[in-house]
């Protein structure tokens, strides 16, 4: 009996020291992998840092109201937070194609879902990017037009504006990652068709006065109606 | 110089027959046939009765008027004027009409103007407007003399204007350049003017602001002159009154202009802005008559109680333009009863607005158009205060403002020098 | 005043006085440096940003003034230095640089260096001047001077030896042989230079140094005295000028200028005669011929272009055929000949024709080059072939028609030269006073032309484009600088003529008129009709708009 014992512990123990035998230069291999990618990683982020601080990249983001949201969110400054996910995605990479050597078939499955989600994540991101510039430009335009042309409300309006323009990025981007995507498309068409039923239900009842100045700034009868009663020049 | 096609083989050959002139009168057109001929009479009885002996010509630049401008222009007689003082001259002044085919606006019209100035080597040139009823051949000796006798290379107009006329040029256009340019000038938009062979050859060899200055290119001469050393003048000519044949442009569209217009000037010309100092005298040459009334006096108390809302909608974006200081000063004015919009605020918040389009903040479209509920609470705060005081009072005023102004470009510029 | 642009002298219009002969403060009936002071306001009105000067060195006064005997002092009857010093600043003060002569080849016998190495074999100042046992060394080198001197050697009968002299026999050739000649001409240079003189109009170059066996004219080491003089000048006083006088074809002259390192300018003498060739032939092929055969120069060298001068109108490089041509239509009375020249002023050369003064004077201002108007030459005034030499053409200015023509209050047998006084050229008929009173006079013609020539710098340092249009009389040419373009046409011929040109190169332009600002009808594609009147000339500033 004792001497099975032995013989299956010096079996378990050749086992395992041969499957450590064969494991080992793969892990060896990840690790260097995992390594190197975090150093090309490291120098990518400084080099996109560097070239977006030279390209005056913040100023930009600031300018179609990027930088404002991403300070509201407590978030680093445009560059650092580009160059951050530059950096994550390098390594990422670098981590994926290191556990790849390794050999592990459950983990190979992760691997390529994961693989395959990250475009799509990005797209996603750039979407909900765009929509929060367009969202901010919209907002503002409306807002401005709005103060000049004397509309009721024009904070309430530009932000209602802004809340659509937001609702639909973030829908864009769901869809994109494949998030729920019933449950968005429904909520959404929902939420549009009802601000767009309240809006017409609200110009045409009550906000038809509103609507006829709107209307006559753009397309007036009366030349100067819309005017101070004197020459500005 | 301009490329080839600027003068067609036609004109060139009237050119030719013309030869060289003393005065040449230019009048841009477009469809302006029921107020031109007054124009053009005024021109030429002005140059009869004050330059007899000098050889002139009135050279009309039309771009496409479908309303027979032009032929007007060329058939108009000073025979059957009773107002206007006919005298026989010893010269023929001659008349060249001319379609142009550039960019539309002003600033290509003046361009063919200057460029067949030049050509003919004229000494004096003037530009009339040719929606102004109240021109006068007096306009023409007052704007063409100080040029001819050599005291000055751009002369500027000097207008009547009642206290509530012309805001956008009293609150901000003028009292901006004079803080900025250095230089007095009333009125640095300029409807009519003259100016000298030497500016004018000095005008074509610049870019002629393509792009720039479509239709500021009234403001971009003034720029120029002040900014190269060429001796401004202003001359009184009196009331400008205007007749429009079609739908002027809205104050939006009329506010985006002008200021598109002063901020681009000023990008062009920031070497010699940022270091001028105070504001000299210009030259004024004659004596303006009264100021006339306009018509009944405007309701400004809405316009006063429009801006609290107005400032408040617009914080968000107000805080992004302008300095916590400023942005304060600004929400508690807009909160006085009566409203008082005071000079140093008006005049920082100015400044602000244009360092915001100078480092292109947001959009600048947007940088103006947030401007425009601020001016008209400014105008407004101005005319509750001053809108039933005297001349002497609303002179006292507008001078006040010019110094804040002044006061506050020393900061402004240092400013925009780092940005 | 040489502060500035280096190469003002590309711009330079240049006006030639013989101080002996412009204005006379003192009464003694000699031009004087405080006399020139005063007509400077005459001179900053005619137009002309430069003025060369005559020498006005100590001197016995058999060379008029070239004959040398101190570099460094004014002669007594010009003034004192502080007068010359007192003209230099209110010449500068009114924007007129001034250049003065800088005679290198020779001395004055009366000069205390000759005077010293004649008197002894052994004087350290022997070996300054070209001494020889003979007479027959540098056989063959042509006499420069043949109505007066018969050879290049003169005896010398105090240290019985002959010394070399290309002009007259009194001026001692120096040996640039000799460092010490050289160091001495750079301190002569150094001495004025420092006075304020913007530059130096350096008589008979090509004569410095002999060799056997050659002409002894543009010796290599003549070159060699001439970078090291430049090269010590351009140290010390940057934006100085030196100017050659090589009577040689252009071709010749090119190398005077070096590689930008010699002469700044150089007189282009063959372009003086042959204006004077093709207004008469009435044919423009001399000039044209020149014009090709002018080289092209470093871009900091300039040509000095002329019509007289104080000297003879030099025939010596042309054929004996030209100069044949030459003499039968300028000098057919031989009294005017002289030196292979013609001593003659631009007036009476041109028989007081005011159309071929004009077109001769607008050629000089339009052609490539400095032009230099020599004085007196504005007003027109005629000269004197009976005055002994070249004086016949250094006759006292002409301001007035009254006591020596305004010249001097001295008596008129007490002047210098006498007073031109004929019914024609004579003081009381051409005088400057009389021509500032009238509007269409010579004096205000010279005026606008110089105006108008310095009104653009296509004219000074632009390049030269010949037309070659079907009727010889016109000729025509394109000056363009940078940008800006001239089209310049000129009738030869003393009749009215009509030409076709071919401008399709410049097709497009506007011609304006410089004179009278009048348009001309645009430069097309097909050839440009003009007609001229007899000697008109045309000067078209080419816009495009």
């Amino acid at each position: 009996m004792t001497q099975l014992v032995a013989d299956a512990v010096r079996q378990a123990s050749v086992n395992f020291v041969d499957t450590v035998a064969m494991l080992l230069p793969r892990v060896l291999i990840t690790v260097s992998i995992v390594a190197v990618g975090w150093v090309i990683a490291w120098a990518l982020k400084w080099a996109v840092r560097w070239i977006l601080i030279w390209l005056r990249f913040n100023h930009g983001c600031d300018r179609i109201g990027v930088g404002a949201v991403l300070k509201t969110a407590d978030l680093p400054p445009a560059d650092t937070l580009v160059s951050l996910i530059v950096f994550w995605l390098v390594w990422v990479g670098f981590l994926l194609s290191g556990v790849d050597v390794l050999g592990f078939t459950a983990l190979e499955g992760m691997v390529r879902s994961f693989a395959l989600f990250v475009p799509r994540l990005l797209v996603a991101i750039v979407i909900l990017v765009l929509g929060v510039v367009c969202a901010n430009f919209a907002w503002r335009a409306t807002l401005i037009a709005g103060v000049n042309a004397r509309i009721p409300s024009p904070r309430v309006v530009s932000g209602g504006v802004r809340a659509l323009v937001l609702i639909l990025a973030g829908a864009m981007a769901l869809d994109q990652i494949a998030v729920a995507r019933t449950i968005v498309l429904t909520a959404f068409a929902i939420a549009f068709g009802a601000v767009m039923l309240g809006l017409a239900i609200a110009f045409g009842v009550g906000g038809g006065s509103i609507a006829r100045r709107i209307l006559d700034h753009w397309f007036p009868e009366h030349p100067g109606a819309e005017q101070e009663e004197f020459r500005h020049l | 110089m301009a490329d080839e096609s600027l003068l067609s083989d036609d004109l060139l050959r009237q050119l030719v027959a013309l030869g060289h002139v003393d005065v040449l009168v230019g009048i841009p057109t477009l469809n302006n046939a029921t107020t031109v001929v007054d124009v053009v009479r005024a021109a030429q009885a002005g140059l009869g009765k004050y330059f007899p002996r000098a050889r002139s010509v009135i050279f009309n630049a039309d771009s496409g008027s479908d309303d027979g401008t032009p032929v007007l222009v060329r058939d108009a007689t000073t025979d059957d004027t009773g107002t206007v003082t006919a005298s026989r001259p010893l010269r023929t002044t001659q008349r060249i009409t001319t379609p142009y085919h550039g960019l539309p606006g002003k600033g290509s019209a003046m361009r063919m103007i200057f460029a067949v100035a030049d050509l003919l080597s004229a000494d004096a040139i003037v530009a009339l407007d040719p929606d102004v009823t109240s021109v006068t051949p007096e306009w023409i000796s007052a704007l063409v003399r100080p040029v001819r006798e050599g005291q000055a290379d751009l002369v500027a107009p000097l207008y009547s204007r009642a206290a509530v006329d012309g805001p956008l040029v009293t609150q901000l256009v003028r009292p901006l350049v004079r803080a900025a340019y250095g230089w007095r000038v009333q009125e640095p938009l300029m409807g009519e003017f003259g100016c000298s062979r030497r500016f004018v050859a000095h005008c074509l060899e610049r870019s002629w602001g393509t792009g720039v200055i479509p239709d500021g290119v009234d403001l971009w001469m003034s720029g120029e002159a002040l900014a190269n050393g060429f001796r401004p003048g202003q001359a009184a000519l009196g009331p400008r009154l205007l007749a429009h044949a079609r739908k002027p442009p809205g104050l939006p569209d009329v506010f985006q202009q002008v200021m598109d217009a002063v901020c681009s000037c000023l990008e062009l010309h920031a070497g010699y802005w940022l270091s001028r100092g105070p504001a000299e005298p210009v030259p004024c040459y004659g004596t303006l008559p009264g100021a006339v009334e306009l018509g009944p006096r405007p309701d400004v108390t809405r316009m006063a109680e429009s801006f609290a809302r107005d400032v408040s909608a617009l914080n968000p974006v107000l805080a992004t333009i302008l300095s916590a200081p400023t942005l304060a000063g600004v929400t508690a004015a807009a909160a006085t009863r009566p409203l008082v919009y005071p000079d140093e605020l008006w005049a920082a918040t100015v400044f602000e607005f244009l360092l915001a389009y100078h480092r292109a903040v947001m959009t600048r479209e947007h940088v103006t158009q947030t401007l425009l509920p601020l001016y008209l609470g400014r105008t407004a705060s101005f005319l509750l205060q001053h809108g039933s005081s005297g001349p002497a009072v609303v002179h006292d005023a507008l001078e006040s403002l010019g110094l804040a102004f002044e006061q506050a470009k020393p900061q402004a510029a240092a400013q925009w020098k780092k940005a | 005043m040489s502060a500035g642009d280096p190469l003002w002298y590309k711009d330079a219009v240049i006006y030639q006085i013989h101080v002996k002969t412009f204005f006379d403060s003192d009464g003694d009936g000699v031009g004087d440096f405080k006399g020139l002071s005063s007509k400077l306001d005459y001179l900053e009105a005619l137009g002309v940003n430069t003025l060369w000067l005559l020498p006005t060195f100590p001197s016995p006064f058999r060379d008029d003034g070239y004959d040398i005997a101190d570099y460094y002092s004014i002669h007594p009857m010009y003034g004192t230095m502080e007068d010359f010093t007192s003209f230099l600043g209110a010449a500068h003060a009114r924007g007129l640089r001034v250049v003065t002569e800088l005679v290198l080849n020779h001395t004055s016998d009366k000069h205390p260096w000759f005077q010293e190495a004649r008197n002894s074999r052994d004087s350290p100042r022997r070996d300054w001047y070209v001494w020889s046992d003979t007479d027959d060394r540098y056989r063959g080198v042509r006499i420069i001077f043949l109505d007066t001197e018969t050879s290049n050697w003169a005896w010398d009968p105090v240290s019985k030896q002959y010394y070399w002299h290309r002009f007259f026999s009194h001026q001692p050739d120096l040996n640039y042989d000799n460092p010490a000649v050289r160091e001495e001409m750079w301190r002569v240079m150094q001495f004025w230079a420092g006075l304020g003189v913007d530059g130096f109009r350096v008589d008979a170059v090509p004569y410095l140094v002999e060799r056997e066996g050659t002409t002894c004219e543009g010796m290599p080491e003549t070159h060699e005295v001439i970078r090291y003089l430049r090269a010590q000048l351009d140290a010390h006083f940057p934006g100085r000028m030196l100017l050659a006088e090589a009577n040689q074809v252009p071709e010749l002259v090119r190398p005077y200028f070096g590689d930008g390192d010699e002469f700044h300018m150089a007189f282009h003498f063959p372009l003086m005669t042959r204006m004077f060739m093709a207004i008469r032939l009435e044919d423009r092929g001399p000039l044209t011929d020149i014009v090709r055969r002018t080289p092209i120069l470093p871009d900091t060298c300039q040509w000095a272009v002329f019509l007289r001068n104080h000297d003879e109108l030099t025939l010596e490089m042309v054929t004996p055929e030209e100069r044949e041509f030459m003499y039968d239509e300028y000098a057919s009375d031989p009294v005017a000949r002289l030196n292979l020249g013609i001593r003659r002023r631009l007036a009476p050369l041109l028989d007081g024709d005011r159309r071929r003064i004009e077109l001769m004077n607008g050629l000089l201002m339009s052609l490539p080059g400095s032009p230099i108007v020599y004085y007196g030459d504005e007003i027109g005034m005629g000269d004197n072939v009976y005055l002994g030499d070249r004086n016949g053409v250094r006759t006292p200015m002409q301001w007035s028609g009254g006591w020596n023509g305004g010249f001097s209050s001295a008596d008129p047998e007490q002047l210098a030269f006498a007073m031109i006084s004929n019914p024609v050229y004579g003081y009381q008929a051409v005088n400057v006073l009389a021509q500032e009173r009238t509007h269409h006079s010579l004096l205000n013609w010279m005026r606008r032309l110089i105006r108008v020539r310095r009104s653009t710098r296509v004219f000074s340092r632009g390049t030269i484009a010949l037309l070659d249009p079907p009727n010889q009389r016109v000729l025509a040419y394109v000056r363009t600088f940078e940008k800006e373009q001239v089209l310049v046409v000129n009738n030869l011929s003393g009749t009215v003529q009509a030409v076709e040109l071919d401008l399709s190169s410049l097709a497009g332009a506007i011609p304006v008129e410089m004179f009278g600002q009048s348009l001309f009808p645009r430069i097309g594609s097909q050839p440009y009709f003009l007609t001229l009147g007899p000697h008109a000339f045309y000067w078209f500033r080419l816009r495009r708009l």
